[in-house]
């Protein structure tokens, strides 16, 4: 329950992160016994590279205060949707923190937003969703995938999220987002192999005051379709856009220093005498030898109100021009 | 926002956008918007609908000067124009780019002054073209739609959100919101962990207010959630904050307060905002004297600043739950003062345009034993034209600033 809302002390079943260094950061469970994969009953125990961690220790504890290890210590922090996307189990590829937060802000969410999500995944972005529009808003997350939409549904009744979140085990391309969603939503994401399929499905379930939606697609082949089938429709603001992270390391360095000038003068003895190489001390940014290059394309666009939506495909068609025909 | 209300009325800020241009306006009767090279007359607007399109007219006798009137129907400048010719490729397109377009600038502004109309422009401007019909098809596409844009007559009535002022002022003029890029907004309210609770301290020398519209609007209409929002001056900058048009419960959990005279309430007049039950224990002399104080300050009548200083001192003394400084001054003494307002168990995010700030900041968070999980990052984020056949990274790309952010220990 260790992620709605701040929490002080640590309870039994709670979800904790283990912070060991900057690299090291895991996610463990506050509970003495753990089922494991024979369905057995085992002490619950986290195999560090300072020692081992009897996880029923943890209950009872402060977050944010430091434990000890057998070879060294760690801290334990309350989860945040961020630090759960760098130490989630992972079911599927997930989206990182710096598409996320494009993700809450093109899609406009606030507490009180109806947003629903395609498919849901490792449930990554999820949390973020449920915190953006949390308390009075409501996250319906679909996964075609009926184990992973199990696992979701316990993670985030584990996680206390029961109350903002239902999941569905649907294939939307197939079926859409169920008539009891018909115009509900404020927003919609997709991430999803084919997401132009999804695309007039999601226009059934948004407001008729409009709204906007957002696709991640790792292919620019996939932004293409989407892009030509968003402007059929009537979207509006339709804008593709990458967002990559670079994480600077800050670190003292000793640069060799050369001097010449006692090139410009005679020899005058003293050259036999071992001089220190001289060094200037700096503070240096560095980013890391090589980094992610590419995640996925995000594609965002508005649904004008129904109003406005016939207006707005007059307006779209001069941007097809050769959309049918040429474009394969 | 309200979402149920969509009719345009008059007090309300709204964006008027005009292809991607796009520009904040307070609608107040008769008011006028110069947009570009255009002034426009905006009554027109006041009682349709936000989303309607609007086409800007001519007003007989006063040339530049427009009044917009509602359309159901426009028609795209590829539509009505017929073209029959296309060349294959540039090879026999001259240099001279000055030649090949036989009306002069006086002729289309005369066409513009009789009237605005994007199609008979265009179509003006291609019949008197000699290359036109050499262009291959793509390249008369971009010239249509570069030429259409310039003489585009419609424009569209949004209301403001946090992403069209973000995007809004960056393009015109990123120095006015210290160089914040909206991936670089998205990001300070994810690792800051901003949600509907909790109370959230933010010190900004001036993004246009547009950091405290982004925090509230995180918070939310009708939830627990505070911002005490600290500022250099006398007045804080709030442009965007007063677009966003929050309802008074939701903008009154925003506290304005300057920096200076919030922290000097907070250690020099403890008595004006810590709770009186906690003084009854001191001894009766001290005690006459602080009634005496708070007799005195009533009788004045405190002013405004005053009391919310006192409401911020409340909050800042049970500690805050999250800490964000975009500050255009050196990081380090900001950050240190107002980290010691941080609870324990809670992140904070410092934005700074210039990576060397962030790492004069890190160097000195490195030798506090409280906080842990120290990360600079910098973003490369850029858009995409997307066409069939066509689609490549856009032409210009920007340059985004530093986050520095961290995580304080509970100690």
């Amino acid at each position: 329950m260790s992620f709605n809302g701040y929490k002080n002390k640590i309870e039994e079943g709670d979800t904790v992160i283990l912070y060991l260094t900057i690299t090291q950061i895991y996610s463990v469970k506050a509970q003495s016994k753990i089922i494991n994969k024979k369905g057995n009953e085992v002490v619950n125990v986290f195999q560090t590279p300072y020692g081992a961690l009897k996880c029923g220790e943890l209950v009872g504890k402060s977050f944010g205060t430091k434990i000890s290890l057998s070879k060294g210590w760690g801290y334990v922090l309350q989860p945040t949707p961020e630090l759960w996307t760098i130490t989630l189990p992972h079911r599927t590829q997930i989206i990182y923190t710096p598409d996320i937060s494009m993700i809450i802000l093109q899609l406009e969410l606030s507490p009180g937003s109806i947003v629903i999500e395609s498919g849901t995944g490792s449930g990554s972005l999820s949390h973020a969703l449920i915190r953006a529009v949390k308390p009075h808003g409501h996250l319906h997350t679909f996964e075609f995938h009926e184990g992973r939409s199990k696992m979701a549904t316990e993670e985030f009744r584990n996680h206390g999220f029961s109350n903002y979140v239902t999941v569905r085990h649907r294939d939307v391309c197939e079926k859409g987002f169920s008539e009891e969603l018909d115009g509900v939503a404020d927003a919609v994401f997709l991430d999803l192999p084919h997401p132009w399929l999804a695309i007039p499905h999601a226009i059934k379930s948004l407001k008729s005051s409009g709204g906007r939606l957002c696709s991640f697609s790792p292919c620019i082949e996939q932004v293409q379709k989407s892009c030509l089938v968003l402007l059929k429709l009537g979207f509006q603001e339709i804008q593709t856009m990458e967002v990559l992270q670079t994480q600077l390391s800050v670190q003292q360095r000793n640069i060799p220093v050369i001097n010449m000038d006692f090139l410009k003068s005679e020899k005058d003895g003293s050259e036999g005498e071992k001089k220190d190489r001289e060094f200037l001390k700096t503070v240096v940014a560095i980013p890391p030898p090589s980094l992610p290059g590419h995640t996925g394309y995000l594609t965002i666009a508005t649904l004008p109100p129904v109003w406005a939506r016939s207006l707005q495909m007059s307006l779209n068609e001069v941007d097809m021009i050769d959309g049918e025909g040429e474009g394969d | 926002m309200d979402s149920g209300d969509n009719t345009i009325k008059i007090g309300d800020y709204v964006v008027v956008q005009r292809q991607g241009y796009t520009k904040l306006h307070k609608l107040k009767a008769s008011s006028k918007l110069i947009l570009g090279s255009f002034n426009i007359e905006m009554d027109n607007v006041i009682g349709e609908k936000y989303f309607d399109t609007f086409q800007m007219k001519n007003t007989p006798g006063n040339k530049r000067f427009y009044v917009l009137e509602k359309v159901e129907q426009v028609n795209s400048a590829k539509d009505s124009l017929n073209i029959e010719k296309s060349g294959q490729d540039n090879r026999n397109i001259p240099n001279n780019h000055a030649e090949s377009q036989s009306l002069t600038k006086e002729d289309i502004d005369k066409l513009k002054d009789a009237e605005l109309s994007s199609n008979n422009i265009v179509g003006q401007l291609i019949n008197n073209s000699k290359t036109f019909s050499m262009k291959t098809e793509y390249s008369q596409e971009k010239y249509i739609k570069k030429k259409e844009k310039k003489y585009f007559e419609y424009v569209q009535i949004k209301k403001p959100s946090i992403r069209i002022l973000v995007q809004m002022f960056y393009r015109q003029d990123p120095t006015k919101t210290l160089g914040i890029r909206v991936d670089d907004l998205s990001q300070i309210l994810t690792y800051a962990n901003i949600h509907s609770e909790g109370n959230h301290l933010l010190y900004d020398s001036g993004t246009s207010g547009l950091i405290s519209a982004a925090i509230t609007n995180a918070i939310g209409p009708n939830t627990t959630g505070q911002l005490i929002h600290t500022h250099p001056g006398n007045e804080c900058q709030k442009n965007a904050f007063i677009a966003m048009q929050f309802p008074k419960e939701q903008s009154d959990r925003c506290i304005n307060v300057n920096l200076y005279s919030v922290i000097r309430c907070f250690y020099q007049n403890r008595n004006t905002f810590v709770e009186n039950n906690a003084e009854t224990s001191e001894p009766e002399a001290k005690r006459q004297k602080v009634d005496e104080n708070t007799k005195s300050a009533s009788n004045i009548q405190k002013k405004t600043w005053q009391l919310d200083n006192e409401k911020a001192c409340k909050i800042l003394d049970q500690k805050v739950d999250s800490l964000i400084i975009t500050a255009k001054e050196h990081p380090v003494n900001i950050t240190k003062e107002l980290l010691s307002f941080l609870k324990g168990n809670r992140n904070f995010v410092v934005f700074s345009l210039f990576k060397e700030l962030h790492q004069d900041l890190y160097t000195y968070l490195k030798t506090r034993t409280d906080i842990i999980n120290i990360r600079i990052t910098n973003n490369f984020m850029r858009n995409y034209q997307v066409l069939p056949n066509r689609t490549h990274p856009e032409v210009n790309m920007t340059i985004a600033g530093y986050l520095l952010t961290g995580y304080k220990l509970d100690m």
